[in-house]
C-alpha cells in the first residue's frame, strides 16, 4: 500500500510516518501543505492520501478542499482525512458527496495504532473508515420514537461498527464473535429497523448512517 | 428722515403732481395723465414709507426720487420752452431710475456687475440722445409722443426733422429694445442662481419683469408700425405693473419686518417647544427652511446635530454660518441661507431668544453623541471579544492541541519500536509509556471540548447552519432546528450561535425538558433567535449569568433579548438583531 502523509506538523507528521513504516506501509511522499499534497499525488499516485484538515496557507479547510479536487482528477485516491476536532455534520457532508475511499477520523485514532493500520486499509480498498464519534453522536441522538431502542445493546455495538464502516470480519475481530453470529446481528438489525439489505459494504455505510441521520 | 422732511416732501410731490397733469392735458388724453401721476405718486408714497419703516435701507430715498423724476418727466408736455427743453433732456432718467429701484432690491444696492453696467448703460442713453434731439430740433416737426403738438427747443442748433426722428427710434431701440431686454434676463438670472429664501423675497421682482417687458413690446412694436387695437391694451396692462412694482417692493420690504416681530413670537413658541422642535422654531422664524443647528460638544471638540452626529459645518459661499456663544463658551452653530447675513443682528437675536432652549438642546446633543459612543464601542466590544476567540482557538488548536497529539504518537512509535525490536521489553516501561499516551489522550480530550466552547472553528468555516448542527447532534435531548441558509455576518453568526449554544446548556442544566427547538430566521432586516422547551420554565435571566451576559451581547448589537419564562410552562428566549441584508 502507497501512501502519502499531508500535515503541517512536523512532530506528528513524523510520528505518523514512523509508525506506519512500522508497520510495513509504504510511505511514498510527505506534504506540509495544500500545495506540496497536489505535487507529491500528482507525481507519486499513491493509493490512499492520508489529510490534515486544516493546513497552510489559510488554515481553515484547506486539507479536504484539496483532498476533493485531487479525487475529482484521480478517481482510484482513497483519501483518509484527519482532524483535531469532529464536526459530525461536516464528516457526513464530506462522505455524501464522496464515491468510495473515504475516511474522516480524529487525530488521537492514530494512536490505537491497529485499529488505526485496520481503517486505513479499509478506505484504501474502497471502504469507508467513520470515526466513532460521529457514530456516538448520531447514534446517542434522541427520537420521539427511537427505533433504535429496540435493539439489544449487543446489535448497537454491531450498528455502530457498522455505521464506522467495519466489514462483517472487522466487525468478528473487534467483538470476538464468530461471523455467523454476527450476521445474525446484522439481519436482525436490518429488520427491526426496517433496512433494506445492501447490496455491498460500503452502500451499506451509507444506508445506516442516512438512517442515523435521518 | 423726520416728519418735516417727510410732509416737505409729500408736498412738492403733491404740487409736481398737479403741474404734471397740468402740463400733460394739452398733449394727452384725460386718463393717460392722470395715470402717469399717479405712477409717480405710487413710487413718491411707497418711498416714503419705506424710507420711515427701514431708514437704513437706501431703498426709501431711492424710490422716493424714482417717484419725484418720474412727475417731473411730465413737465416735458409743458407750454413754457424751458421746462420742455429741460424735461426733454432729463425726463426720461425716471425710466432709468424704475431700473435701479428694482435692481438696487432688497438692500438699497447694486452689487452684480453686470447689473451696475446695465444701470450705466441706461443713463447714459436716457441723457445722451434726448440732448442730441434737443440740439436738431427746431418745434416745427412732430415728436413721437407728442401727438400733434410742437414746442421749441431752446438750444437747437440746427433744426433736422429726419436726424430727430433717427435718434428718437434709435433711443426707443436702445432702451426699451435692448436695455430692457437685458433687465428682464438679468433678474431672470438673479432668480436662477437664488436661494429659495431669497427666491420668495425677490418676488416683487416679477413685477418689474413684466413691466419692462410690455413696455418694450408697446414701444418697440408700435413705434415702427400703425398702432393696433391691442396698444391701448399693451399700454395699460404695462401701467398697471409700473403702478404696482413700488407697492410690491415695499411690501417686500416691510415683510422682513414681519419676520423681524417672528423672533417676539419664537420667544413664546420656545417656551413649549422641545429640543427637536427648536430647529422648526428658528426655521420659521427666520423665514429659512433649509435652517440647520449644529451643537457644540466641549468633550470633542466639533459641531454635532441634535442625535450627537458630527457635522462637518460648510465654509463655501452657498450656506452661511452664524456662531452663538455663551459666556465666550461656543454654544452653537445655526446654518443659514446666506441671504440672512444682511440681517446678523437678526439671526443673533432669534438665537438669543432661543439660548436657553439651545443649551437644553446641546445637552441633549452631548449625551446622544456620548450614548453613540458607548454603543459604538460595545459593538467594538463584541467584536474583539470574538477575535480574541477566534485567535484563542487558532493557537491552541495550532500550537497546544497539535503538539500534546504528536507527543502523544511519537511515545506511542517509540513503545512500538521497542515491542518490535527488543525481545524482552521492560514491562514497567511499556505500562509507564501506555499511561503516559492515555494521559496526553485525556489531556487532549478536555483541551478539545475546552477549544469547542471557545470559538467552534466549524462557524468560521462553515458557517452557522452546519455549526448549529454540529451542537445538536453532541445535545443529550431532541431538538428541532430551523435554521436560515447561507451566510451572515461574522458578529451575527457568532451571537447567533452563543445564544442557541447557551440557552440549549441552560434547557440542559435547569428546564428538564424532553425536547426543545431551535428557529432562527430572517425578515425585514431582522434576524431572529428562538429558542423553545417543554420544560419547568421559572428562569431568571438576571441571576443566571450565562443568560445575562446573552443579554448585553444582544443589546451591543443594537438588538433586544427577551425571556418568557413562567413557572410550569417551558422557556422561550427570543433574541432579535438588527441585520442589514
Amino acid at each position: 500500500m502507497r501512501v502519502v502523509v499531508a500535515e503541517d506538523s512536523t512532530l506528528f507528521r513524523e510520528g505518523l510516518v514512523r509508525v506506519l513504516a512500522e508497520a510495513g506501509v509504504d510511505v511514498v511522499g510527505e506534504a506540509r501543505n495544500a500545495h506540496e499534497l497536489r505535487t507529491v499525488v500528482e507525481r507519486e499516485r499513491p493509493d490512499v492520501a492520508i489529510v490534515d484538515v486544516r493546513m497552510p496557507p489559510t488554515q481553515t479547510d484547506e486539507g479536504t478542499r484539496t483532498a476533493k479536487e485531487l479525487k475529482a482528477q484521480q478517481p482510484e485516491l482513497a483519501v483518509l482525512v484527519l482532524s483535531q476536532v469532529v464536526e459530525t455534520k461536516h464528516a457526513l457532508d464530506l462522505l455524501s458527496g464522496w464515491p468510495e475511499g473515504f475516511g474522516y477520523l480524529l487525530k488521537d485514532r492514530v494512536l490505537a495504532v491497529d485499529d488505526f493500520l485496520d481503517a486505513l486499509r479499509r478506505v484504501a480498498a474502497g471502504g469507508t473508515a467513520i470515526d466513532p464519534e460521529v457514530i456516538g453522536q448520531l447514534m446517542g441522538r434522541r427520537r420521539e420514537r427511537d427505533p433504535l431502542e429496540e435493539l439489544s445493546p449487543r446489535e448497537r455495538e454491531v450498528l455502530g461498527l457498522m455505521a464506522e464502516g467495519l466489514s462483517n470480519r472487522g466487525i468478528c475481530d473487534r467483538l470476538f464473535l464468530s461471523s455467523k453470529t454476527v450476521e445474525t446481528h446484522i439481519n436482525s438489525i436490518f429488520t427491526k429497523l426496517r433496512l433494506a439489505p445492501a447490496p455491498d459494504e460500503h452502500r451499506r455505510v451509507l444506508a445506516v448512517l442516512a438512517f442515523l441521520h435521518s | 428722515m423726520n416728519r418735516l422732511g417727510a410732509l416737505a416732501l409729500l408736498v412738492v410731490g403733491a404740487a409736481l403732481g398737479v403741474a404734471a397733469y397740468r402740463a400733460q392735458i394739452n398733449a394727452l388724453s384725460s386718463p393717460h395723465a392722470v395715470a402717469q401721476v399717479a405712477i409717480g405718486w405710487a413710487y413718491l408714497l411707497a418711498g416714503l414709507v419705506a424710507w420711515a419703516r427701514r431708514p437704513a435701507n437706501r431703498m426709501g430715498p431711492l424710490l422716493v426720487l424714482t417717484g419725484l423724476a418720474l412727475l417731473a418727466r411730465q413737465l416735458r408736455y409743458s407750454d413754457d420752452p424751458f421746462l420742455f427743453t429741460m424735461f426733454f433732456i432729463l425726463g426720461d432718467i425716471g425710466y432709468a431710475l424704475v431700473a435701479l429701484s428694482a435692481l438696487a432690491y432688497p438692500f438699497g444696492r447694486v452689487t452684480d456687475r453686470a447689473e451696475r453696467v446695465l444701470v450705466v448703460a441706461g443713463v447714459t442713453t436716457v441723457l445722451l440722445i434726448p440732448s442730441s434731439i434737443a440740439f436738431f430740433y427746431g418745434g416745427t416737426a412732430s415728436l413721437s409722443g407728442f401727438g400733434r403738438l410742437s414746442r421749441d427747443s431752446l438750444i437747437n442748433v440746427s433744426a433736422n426733422p429726419r436726424l430727430v426722428e433717427l435718434l428718437q427710434k434709435s433711443e426707443i431701440v436702445l432702451f426699451f429694445g435692448v436695455l430692457a431686454t437685458v433687465f428682464v434676463v438679468l433678474i431672470g438670472r438673479r432668480f436662477w442662481r437664488a436661494t429659495p429664501r431669497m427666491r420668495r423675497i425677490l418676488a416683487p421682482l416679477v413685477l418689474a419683469a413684466v413691466a419692462f417687458g410690455l413696455r418694450a413690446i408697446f414701444e418697440c412694436v408700435f413705434t415702427f408700425v400703425d398702432r393696433p387695437f391691442a396698444a391701448d391694451y399693451v399700454f395699460w396692462w404695462q401701467f398697471v405693473a409700473l403702478f404696482a412694482l413700488p407697492l410690491a417692493l415695499v411690501g417686500g420690504l416691510l415683510r422682513a419686518h414681519w419676520v423681524r416681530a417672528g423672533v417676539g413670537d419664537l420667544v413664546l413658541e420656545l417656551e413649549h417647544a422641545r429640543p427637536h422642535e427648536l430647529r422648526d422654531a428658528l426655521a420659521r422664524s427666520l423665514g429659512d427652511p433649509t435652517l440647520e443647528l449644529a451643537f457644540w460638544l466641549p468633550e470633542r471638540g466639533t459641531y454635532a446635530d441634535s442625535a450627537g452626529r458630527k457635522v462637518e459645518l460648510p465654509e463655501n459661499g452657498a450656506r452661511a454660518v452664524t456662531y452663538l456663544d455663551h459666556d465666550g463658551e461656543p454654544l452653537a452653530a445655526i446654518v443659514h441661507d446666506p441671504s440672512l447675513l444682511e440681517e446678523p443682528k437678526f439671526v443673533r437675536a432669534a438665537g438669543a431668544a432661543a439660548r436657553l432652549a439651545l443649551e437644553n438642546a446641546q445637552l441633549q446633543a452631548e449625551m446622544r453623541a456620548q450614548l453613540a459612543q458607548v454603543k459604538e464601542s460595545r459593538v467594538r466590544i463584541v467584536a474583539a471579544a470574538d477575535e480574541e476567540r477566534k485567535r484563542i482557538e487558532r493557537d491552541l488548536h495550532d500550537g497546544a492541541q497539535q503538539r500534546l497529539a504528536a507527543l502523544a504518537l511519537q511515545l506511542r512509535a517509540a513503545q512500538r519500536r521497542m515491542d518490535a525490536h527488543e525481545a524482552e521489553a521492560d514491562p514497567a516501561v511499556e505500562a509507564l509509556l501506555e499511561a503516559t499516551v492515555a494521559e496526553l489522550q485525556a489531556a487532549n480530550e478536555e483541551l478539545r471540548e475546552l477549544v469547542r466552547g471557545v470559538y467552534p472553528a466549524v462557524l468560521t468555516e462553515e458557517g452557522l447552519a452546519t455549526a448549529l448542527e454540529s451542537l445538536v447532534l453532541r445535545n443529550p435531548f431532541p431538538v428541532d432546528l430551523d435554521v436560515l441558509d447561507g451566510r451572515l455576518p461574522a458578529r451575527l453568526e457568532a451571537t447567533a450561535y452563543f445564544v442557541t449554544c447557551e440557552a440549549l446548556a441552560n434547557v440542559m442544566k435547569h428546564a428538564r425538558a424532553s425536547k426543545a427547538s431551535v428557529c432562527i430566521s430572517r425578515h425585514n432586516g431582522i434576524l431572529t433567535v428562538e429558542i423553545e422547551d417543554d420544560g419547568v420554565g421559572g428562569a431568571r435571566p438576571l441571576e443566571n449569568s450565562g443568560l445575562s451576559g446573552l443579554f448585553d451581547r444582544v443589546e451591543a448589537l443594537g438588538g433586544q433579548f427577551r425571556v418568557d419564562s413562567p413557572a410550569g410552562e417551558g422557556t422561550r428566549i427570543l433574541a432579535e438583531i438588527p441585520c442589514e441584508s
